[in-house]
């Protein structure tokens, strides 16, 4: 991330007037003062001095030793540095926010550590950039990827990496519509000879023979099967590539996807994941295969025509050219209006859809506050309104479009007008003419298409260039170049580990924490003070920033991923199963379990006796289409899940919180089997789940509140007493 | 877990008690850094002085005057505890309202939108040039249809892809060809 703004030459030199030769660490701009927004200011901070300038000047210097408690605070539609100055608190500069958050945190924290050490070391600064640093645009949506900036070749470049293997199919379409074009040019030729020859001949030429009219009919007949013909074999082929293509990049892409570590796939939405595998793969495919060929032919065909009508009559050609500017004026006028009036049809459309989306799906909500003459209301009122727009937006279409077609043919019109005189003139055969209207008519034909073009290209850039960064991005997670494939007995140590899913704003504080093998972890602490956090930090779906996690006495980043993993058993709060039987989501993890190590699983979680009560015991289909379980018969096959492959760590987040006193004791049954002999980590809300637990970690704000054995921490009389104290008097109140 | 443990459970990690603020226990003057500070009388006849409160509106688009949270200044978006709440602003006095919305300007910065130059699509987002209370600005949008909001009295709020909010105080009362450009999205 960028924390060195360019200063103006002015502003530089003003810097060196107050500060002298020492060194800027960083310069950000600030945008927002009093009620504007500004361009020209800049935050400045130097080893001992923080300072604001403005246009040329410095207005305002302070020592950063009298500073203290450095915050970037976000406020609504802007942000704000603010500090304490001897202990009152003071606003810096503001600045807008999306833009400029991120960094003004990280300088807040330099800040912090300049003010008590002028020689602290420069901050860490490993958020990654979302401004393209060249042209200041922001990169493309979920990307490092600026498509302003990046040079086109480089991506056409690696398009053309990316068709090896089926290029020579791909070029095919482009070669057939231009054989097919020359055909179209060769037709009219063809049409010449036969009117003037045959049908219509000019005085004084003598009328060709039967046999002769066959041949050109002929002639006529067999270009345009031929034509047809090379239509089909283009059809064939852009069906073979394009699926080709398609099926290549997807796979590639959902590959690319799955090497990705947690936190870069949890910056991009699944919407945004499928966007990409389905809709941006079709679409740079139906550029390459449908698109482009008719853009090369249509290029090819206007310089053609032009060419021959210059040849043909540089004369009548100048008719031709006469109503060009006025044609193509008036449709990139029309199209621009259609297109402001279709997309304010789809606009409306899908808030129709919406609203009826919402009121189908909350119906009984409607009907249980006898809301329902309300929701007809809205409904009818945001469908009439659809509804008039509608009927505007056609009628303008139906009126403009049959105008723009008459401007197209004005030049056939003047050809007409004009070839007229020559032919009374016998200047031109009426073959010649036919032949002229015909090129004439090509010429224009690409006109229509002119405002569709750009528009194509760069909905074709935008997705190949989301498709190129996904498979350039490099994994941030990975292994060693030597990793280790240990067998995990189970000691947990977390040294002193901080960590923030963003840099600037740490989740995790300075957590150390010893579990040894076989003992059972609690972890307490509201939502949102990192419980979930440090499981993950754990299963190194996320590296931690600073400190370590050392397993067995090794350095979790030097165990091999896999290896790791495999020997974790999790259950979550949310428990998915996939479509598929109960026998395929036990053995998830482990594909090659035998059934009686899966009947053995579902035994341990509990779950056997209701599984046997299903129709199809353990072939039963179960996930989205299927039978539908419980929420505590689905976290008990959850349970079995994590068991099948007798993990020697097992992590429970909130496994048993949404489920009833009656299920939880199932549960709690279960767990109780599986916590013997291994390390367990348990997170929960619910103390009884925590009956076991040999230690306790109570998290407050990402900050370790408290720590020990149940019985240390009821000595403490801190949190976890009033806790305990609380769920015992709820429990007693419950009777 | 039941309502009420939860309840409790959040109680044990959040420490303050918000009270009604109003004239009688509640002082707010300007602080020596320039922004906004808070003398509160408990109820048991104890001062406290904060020397820095946010200020946040409850319902900053509907009723930005009523319903005012006075919290102490967390880290980061704001997660220090209320002190109090405001009802309505106009209980106080006309030198301490100034001072609220002084502080009230500075967290809210929401230009009004007077003219709009251009929109133009390009590689996914909308690229939009237009004149406002705060100056002429470009700005960003990713998908016009869900960043510009028409409420229900009218006015119409644009958030941008850096953070930025913009109001349109009543589009119809815009020139013909900046109305053109939004009207599509309204």
């Amino acid at each position: 991330m960028k924390l060195q703004y360019t200063l103006p030459d002015s502003l530089e030199a003003a810097l060196r007037r107050v500060v002298g030769e020492e060194e800027v660490l960083y310069s950000l701009p600030y945008d927002v003062e009093g009620d504007a927004f500004i361009e020209d200011g800049f935050l400045i901070v130097t080893r001992t001095k923080i300072l604001r300038g403005r246009g040329d000047e410095i207005v305002d210097c302070k020592e950063l030793k009298s500073l203290s408690d450095f915050t970037a605070e976000k406020l609504y539609g802007s942000a704000g540095l603010y500090a304490k100055e001897n202990g009152k608190t003071i606003l810096i500069c503001r600045f807008v926010s999306g833009k400029h958050l991120a960094r003004y945190s990280v300088v807040a924290r330099a800040c912090e550590d300049l003010a008590k050490n002028a020689s602290a070391p420069a901050a860490e600064n490993d958020e990654p950039e979302q401004y393209c640093p060249t042209c200041g645009r922001r990169y493309l949506r979920g990307t490092h990827f600026c498509p302003h900036c990046r040079k086109k070749s480089e991506i056409y470049k690696k398009l053309w990496n990316m068709t090896r293997g089926m290029r020579l199919m791909l070029l095919f379409p482009i070669v057939t519509t231009l054989v097919g074009l020359v055909l179209r040019f060769v037709l009219p030729a063809i049409q010449r000879i036969a009117i003037n020859d045959f049908i219509y001949p000019e005085e004084g030429v003598e009328r060709g023979t039967m046999t002769g009219f066959l041949v050109v009919i002929a002639a006529i007949v067999s270009l345009d099967i031929f034509q047809r013909a090379m239509g089909v074999l283009q059809g064939r082929i852009s069906a073979i590539s394009g699926n080709r293509f398609t099926l290549q990049l997807r796979e590639r892409l959902f590959e690319k996807l799955h090497s990705l570590s947690m936190s870069a796939i949890s910056k991009k939405t699944t919407g945004d994941m499928m966007g990409r595998i389905n809709e941006d793969v079709s679409t740079v495919q139906n550029f390459i295969t449908n698109l482009l060929p008719g853009y090369v032919s249509q290029v090819f065909s206007f310089v053609f025509a032009l060419a021959i009508l210059i040849w043909m009559d540089p004369l009548m050609c100048l008719f031709v050219f006469v109503p060009l500017p006025i044609a193509v004026f008036a449709i990139l006028k029309f199209w621009k209006y259609m297109r402001q009036r279709w997309r304010r049809r789809w606009t409306l459309r899908r808030r129709t859809n919406e609203h009826l989306h919402d009121s189908l799906n909350g119906i009984r909500v409607i009907k249980n506050y006898g809301n329902e003459e309300h929701a007809i209301g809205q409904f009818s009122q945001k469908v009439d309104h659809q509804a008039s727009q509608d009927e505007r937006t056609d009628k303008i279409f139906d009126t403009f479009f049959p105008i723009i077609g008459f401007v197209l043919r004005l030049g056939n019109y003047l050809i007409l007008f004009y070839g007229n005189f020559l032919l009374f003139g016998g200047g031109m055969s009426v073959g010649a003419l036919n032949q002229f209207n015909s090129y004439a008519g090509i010429l224009y034909e690409p006109l229509m298409q002119i405002n569709h073009i750009p528009r194509n290209i760069t909905e074709f850039m935008t997705s190949l260039s989301k498709i190129i960064e996904v498979l350039e991005e490099e994994p941030e997670i990975k292994d060693k170049e030597e990793p280790r494939d240990i067998k995990i007995g189970g000691d947990i140590s977390v040294r002193d580990v901080t960590f923030g899913y963003d840099s600037y704003n740490p989740v995790l504080e300075h957590i150390s924490v010893e579990v040894k093998k076989g003992e059972m972890l609690g972890i307490v602490g509201h939502s949102g003070s990192g419980k979930t956090t440090l499981i993950n930090l754990i299963m190194r779906l996320y590296e931690t920033g600073q400190g370590q996690i050392l397993i067995d006495g090794v350095d979790i980043r030097d165990i091999s991923q896999n290896a790791l993993r495999s020997q974790i058993g999790v259950v979550l709060q949310e428990t998915l199963l996939f479509s598929g039987s109960v026998r395929d989501n036990i053995r998830y993890s482990k594909p090659d379990a035998t059934n009686a190590e899966i009947i053995r699983a579902a035994k341990m979680a509990n779950a056997h006796d209701f599984i046997m009560a299903l129709p199809q015991g353990y072939n039963t289909i179960v996930g989205e289409k299927g039978y539908s379980l419980s929420g505590g018969e689905r976290q008990r096959v959850a349970i079995a899940r994590a068991l099948i492959h007798n993990p020697a760590i097992l992590i429970l987040d909130e496994a048993t919180a949404s489920l009833d006193t009656e299920t939880e004791k199932l549960i709690q049954d279960a767990l109780n089997n599986l916590t013997e002999n291994r390390t367990t980590i348990a997170i929960a809300h619910r103390l009884s789940t925590m009956r076991g637990a040999d230690k306790l970690l109570v998290l407050d704000h990402g900050k370790v509140a408290e720590f020990g054995t149940h019985k240390e921490l009821l000595d403490q009389r801190g949190i976890y007493y009033k806790l305990v104290m609380a769920q015992t008097e709820a429990a007693i109140a419950k009777g | 877990m039941t309502p009420e443990i939860n309840d409790t459970v959040n109680d044990l990690f959040h420490h303050r008690k918000s009270v009604p603020l109003t004239p009688a226990n509640a002082t707010f003057f300007r602080s020596e850094g320039g922004l906004v500070s808070l003398t509160l009388r408990n109820d048991d006849g104890t001062e406290e002085t904060f020397e820095r409160v946010a200020v946040i509106r409850a319902f900053p688009i509907t009723n930005p005057d009523d319903f005012l949270s006075v919290r102490e200044p967390g880290k980061g978006s704001g997660r220090g505890d209320e002190i109090g709440l405001i009802e309505t602003i106009s209980i106080f006095d006309a030198e301490t309202i100034a001072l609220l919305n002084e502080e009230l300007n500075r967290r809210y910065f929401i230009p009004e939108i007077t003219k709009i130059y251009s929109m133009k699509e390009k590689y996914g987002y909308h690229y939009t040039e237009a004149q406002t209370s705060a100056g002429r600005v470009q700005f960003v949008m990713n998908n016009p249809s869900n960043n510009i909001r028409t409420l229900e009295d009218g006015r119409v709020l644009i958030t941008d892809t850096d953070g930025n909010c913009f109001c349109l105080p009543d589009p119809s009362k815009l020139d013909k060809q900046s109305y053109r450009i939004i009207e599509i999205y309204l």
